[in-house]
């Protein structure tokens, strides 16, 4: 009941801000320099076919109108043309998408798989050697993931693994920064976009290993830069949690060691979620510069390109997709939080 | 003031981080005068020099321009740093007026201001899902990338966390006593907020400025790496870097290494910078808290030179004592300081022992030594608990943990912070229920049900499924009451079982605890700062000053005719 109440009014609000979203990117997109007939068309073409083509684009309307029919065209699943590469952009965020969120689920998955488990065993308050080691270990991981830039990282492994004769990793063990996939391999069938999940579905598993392969530092990297505001979250509200009165009550009781812990990682894990759902949406312009560092073709390049060439359906494409998923995630968080947490009020707004 | 805090964080901070302190006001001096010291121009193309590897003449090398990299290391922190630096004054200056409005619309109450504030909120929270790092590239494309632009565009993207922070610690603040009593001598709202509250909020926004001004240098260097910055020839380092990119992986690896070094530095530093403007702005409360009570013991552990020999106890009828302590002794693993020594105690079946001190005195850290429940930080380090037969101190974790509540049982004080926040009362019975016996949810229901109405709590079946927030701090004092006697334990030991109670409160609670204890012929160990409650409750009473039992006598002969001049001195204090 207090879920369902919460919900409905999230949703209640979810609605006007997705519009309110692709608004503001409607227009943003529409100051950016560059008349987009003119550009499609060359230097060279006559001013009437100029005026023809702006006119097809309803660039001469009003920019409320404009934006009333792009909308209307986006309800219909037509979210315009890119004049750039003459494909439609719908199409490209359908297979450039899956590209860029297999990206980030395993770079999240990675950190929830390695980074968490260290996190609480760091928090604890034995203090033996095994401890001691790892709290060792992610003290120098704490502080170089803060300062390190994502695409920095990249450069830097990609540096010490494949540059030039220096190189220490041989090409067949693990590819350089090429893609996605090898010069001679070939793409799996589009079904869900995953490389991964497509080429098993395609039974070839020569292109699976290579696809998982290419993934590997990509991946590593996102993990490693963005794992640490989780890490370094989980970790010190997990210290909190085990120094707190309940825990010590919870021993006094004679509580089993696994049911003291798991009621501690529950106080913990609320702020540690919030913070994820920050880091997915900076995990998405993460993606953006990893995406370019590895030559990896996922709708960061996508964005970038457009954004290089004034292609305006692609980045309004791009960026309305990257709000509305932001907001999504954001949701998700909170509903999850607020099912969590009995203090959280219906009402209140998030700090 | 700030001053002075300053000053003792700088002499607690490790080396290490001096050494990167040092290498932060570098970084600044090489943002004021680093475009004056490069040896070399540079944004003058030389495409006779261009990509020489490192050498005397270029320390650095070149870049694929020809000019010389070790200057325009010099020369970078000037385009980075500034942006850095100035994007993020301004997100302070809009951000914060915003947020304090915010609040006080918010805190004003009333429809129309409430949905004034939550209108804005949700438009914030548009804005903010934007991500960060597309929209920035996408503003600075529209507005072009000149550097005036890209400090706008950063600027955007950070005052919504500037707003919110503000806001959140303004409405905290603003029901606050001062902000009462500024209220009631008349006050202006608005001069409140920004002439009372705000300053109070200001450490907060210091710290988030810190934190801020890392990030936006590295959005800076994104964004140029990208195209979508600073352009070239300006000396920029994620314009460096990707223009030295392309040569990494032929091995020319110094026209992007150098620079990248410089920006993971500077991040670096500015990192650091800002975790030790937290540790100046805002002092862990906690450890502070700690550190109190060691200085409290140290001082009351020092003048006390006239104190009579350790008491010996002259109790009559002495039966086999349900608890026994001996030459208990303490100590602060790190400082090695004492904080307990030489306890000795013993106390009878179904008899009551009541533990009377001032805060400091050690009776908690007796408390915790006794359920074996010291943290890390302390150490038994002589002397023996025996529990019966039972020498608690070498006994296994495992075997201790059987005994708790079934025999042992303990309070422990302010018992709305010992509930688990998250787990509700039905939860916690269940569980302690099923760490000791082998039950069903359904009995461990009907148990806990039970054990409510024992603690004489209304309606019962209602409060399994309430939360520790949602209890009155006597409610969940019951709740802890009926945990700690579930099992008819041989031994009660209760820490300030009844502070923070309302006084009639805590006589309910206190009579409660007598009657289901003498029923269960439970022995009690009662800490307490209060003498009241001591003499009322209590067979016997011990006074502890400085980590040692200083008095310990039947309560009537230690309140007729206290010999130690402690003792005196704490009775006087009541009867003043």
């Amino acid at each position: 009941m207090r879920l369902a109440l919460y919900i409905g009014r999230r949703f209640l609000f979810l609605i006007p801000q997705v519009f309110l979203i692709s608004f503001i990117t409607f227009v943003l997109v529409r100051l950016l320099p560059g008349d987009p007939a003119r550009l499609s068309l060359g230097p060279l073409a006559p001013e009437s076919s100029v005026e023809a083509l702006r006119a097809k684009m309803y660039l001469d309307r009003p920019i409320p109108e404009q934006y009333l029919i792009w909308l209307e065209n986006a309800f219909q699943g037509d979210l315009g043309e890119s004049w750039v590469n003459n494909t439609e952009v719908i199409d490209d965020l359908v297979h450039r998408i899956p590209v860029t969120l297999e990206l980030i689920f395993l770079a999240l998955l990675v950190v929830f798989v390695v980074l968490v488990p260290l996190a609480i065993i760091t928090a604890s308050r034995t203090r033996n050697w095994i401890v001691r080691i790892f709290q060792n270990l992610t003290f120098g991981y704490g502080m170089l993931a803060g300062a390190l830039p994502d695409f920095l990282l990249g450069l830097v492994l990609i540096f010490f693994l494949f540059a030039g004769a220096a190189g220490l990793m041989p090409a067949e063990i693990l590819p350089g920064p090429e893609g996605r996939l090898g010069i001679l391999d070939f793409e799996p069938p589009f079904v869900t976009g995953s490389i991964l999940i497509d080429s098993l579905i395609a039974g070839d598993m020569e292109i699976f290993w290579s696809g998982f392969m290419h993934l590997i530092m990509p991946v590593f990297t996102l993990a490693f830069v963005y794992g640490a505001p989780i890490f370094k979250m989980l970790r010190s509200q997990m210290e909190g949690a085990l120094k707190a009165d309940y825990t010590t009550y919870a021993e006094a009781v004679g509580l089993a060691p696994r049911i003291v812990l798991t009621r501690a990682a529950r106080v913990a894990a609320g702020p540690t979620l919030v913070i994820t759902g920050v880091v997915v949406m900076f995990l998405l312009g993460g993606a953006v510069l990893v995406e370019r560092v590895f030559n990896y073709v996922g709708l960061g390049q996508y964005a970038i390109n457009g954004i290089v060439t004034a292609d305006y359906a692609p980045i309004q494409g791009f960026v309305c997709f990257a709000a509305i998923f932001t907001m999504l995630v954001y949701l998700a968080v909170d509903l999850i939080h607020f099912a969590m947490d009995p203090r959280i009020k219906i009402g209140g707004t998030q700090a | 003031m700030v001053w002075l805090r300053i000053r003792r964080t700088l002499l607690s901070l490790p080396k290490w981080q001096l050494a990167v302190l040092a290498m932060f006001f570098g970084w600044i001096f090489l943002t004021i005068f680093g475009p004056y010291l490069a040896p070399f121009p540079t944004e003058v193309a030389e495409p006779t020099t261009r990509l020489l590897p490192p050498s005397g003449t270029y320390p650095f090398g070149t870049d694929e321009n020809g000019i010389d990299i070790f200057s325009r290391v010099l020369a970078a922190p000037r385009t980075d740093v500034v942006i850095g630096v100035v994007a993020t004054a301004l997100s302070v200056v809009i951000g914060t007026p915003l947020g304090v409005i915010v609040a006080l619309y918010e805190s004003r109450g009333g429809a129309g201001s409430t949905a004034f504030a939550e209108t804005f909120m949700r438009l914030l929270e548009v804005i903010q899902s934007f991500p960060v790092f597309v929209f920035a590239m996408v503003l600075v494309a529209v507005f072009g990338g000149s550097v005036t632009n890209i400090i706008i565009a950063i600027a955007f993207v950070n005052t919504p966390v500037f707003v919110r922070i503000v806001r959140s610690d303004v409405l905290s603040l603003v029901q606050r006593p001062f902000s009462e009593a500024a209220r009631a001598v008349g006050n202006r709202e608005v001069r409140i907020g920004f002439r009372h509250v705000l300053p109070n909020a200001l450490p907060t926004v210091i710290v988030q400025v810190s934190v801020t001004v890392g990030f936006a240098i590295l959005l800076t260097a994104g964004l140029s790496f990208v195209g979508a910055g600073v352009k070239p020839p300006t000396p920029e380092l994620g314009a460096m870097i990707a223009s030295g990119a392309k040569y990494l992986e032929i091995g020319q690896w110094w026209a992007a290494f150098f620079p990248g070094i410089a920006l993971g530095l500077i991040v670096f530093s500015f990192g650091i910078f800002g975790e030790i403007m937290t540790q100046v702005m805002e002092p862990r409360a906690v450890r502070r808290e700690t550190d109190r009570r060691r200085e409290a013991a140290l001082e009351t552990g020092g003048d006390e030179p006239e104190v009579p020999d350790a008491p010996t106890v002259t109790l009559s009828h002495m039966s086999e004592p349900v608890l026994a302590v001996e030459h208990l002794g303490v100590v602060a693993v790190d400082s090695r300081q004492p904080l307990l020594s030489e306890i000795h105690l013993a106390l009878e079946a179904g008899h009551s022992m009541g533990i009377v001190g001032e805060s400091g005195s050690g009776k908690s850290v007796l408390v915790k030594a006794l359920l074996q429940l010291l943290p890390p930080e302390l150490a038994v380090t002589s002397g023996s608990v025996r529990y019966l037969d039972h020498d608690l101190l070498t006994m296994s974790k495992g075997s201790m943990r059987a005994m708790r509540t079934t025999q042992i049982a303990a309070i422990l004080p302010n018992a709305k912070s010992q509930l688990n926040p998250l787990t509700s009362v039905g939860d916690m019975l269940r569980s302690a229920l099923q760490a000791h016996e082998k039950i069903g949810a359904k009995e461990a229901e009907v148990r806990s049900i039970q054990l409510l109405e024992m603690v004489g709590i209304v309606d019962p079946a209602q409060r399994l499924s309430a939360f520790p927030h949602e209890l009155s701090g006597g409610m969940a004092q019951r709740v802890c009451l009926a945990m700690a006697l579930m099992y008819h334990p041989k031994l009660l030991i209760a820490d300030e079982p009844t502070a923070g109670l309302d006084v009639t409160i805590q006589r309910q609670v206190l009579d409660l605890t007598r009657t289901l204890a003498e029923d269960a012929g439970t022995a009690r160990l009662l800490i307490t700062g209060d003498l009241g409650i001591a003499a009322h409750y209590c067979d016997t009473v011990a006074v502890m000053q400085a980590g040692r039992i200083v008095e310990i006598d039947e309560t009537e002969r230690l309140f007729d005719a206290p010999r130690h001049p402690y003792t005196q001195h704490l009775l006087d204090c009541v009867r003043v």
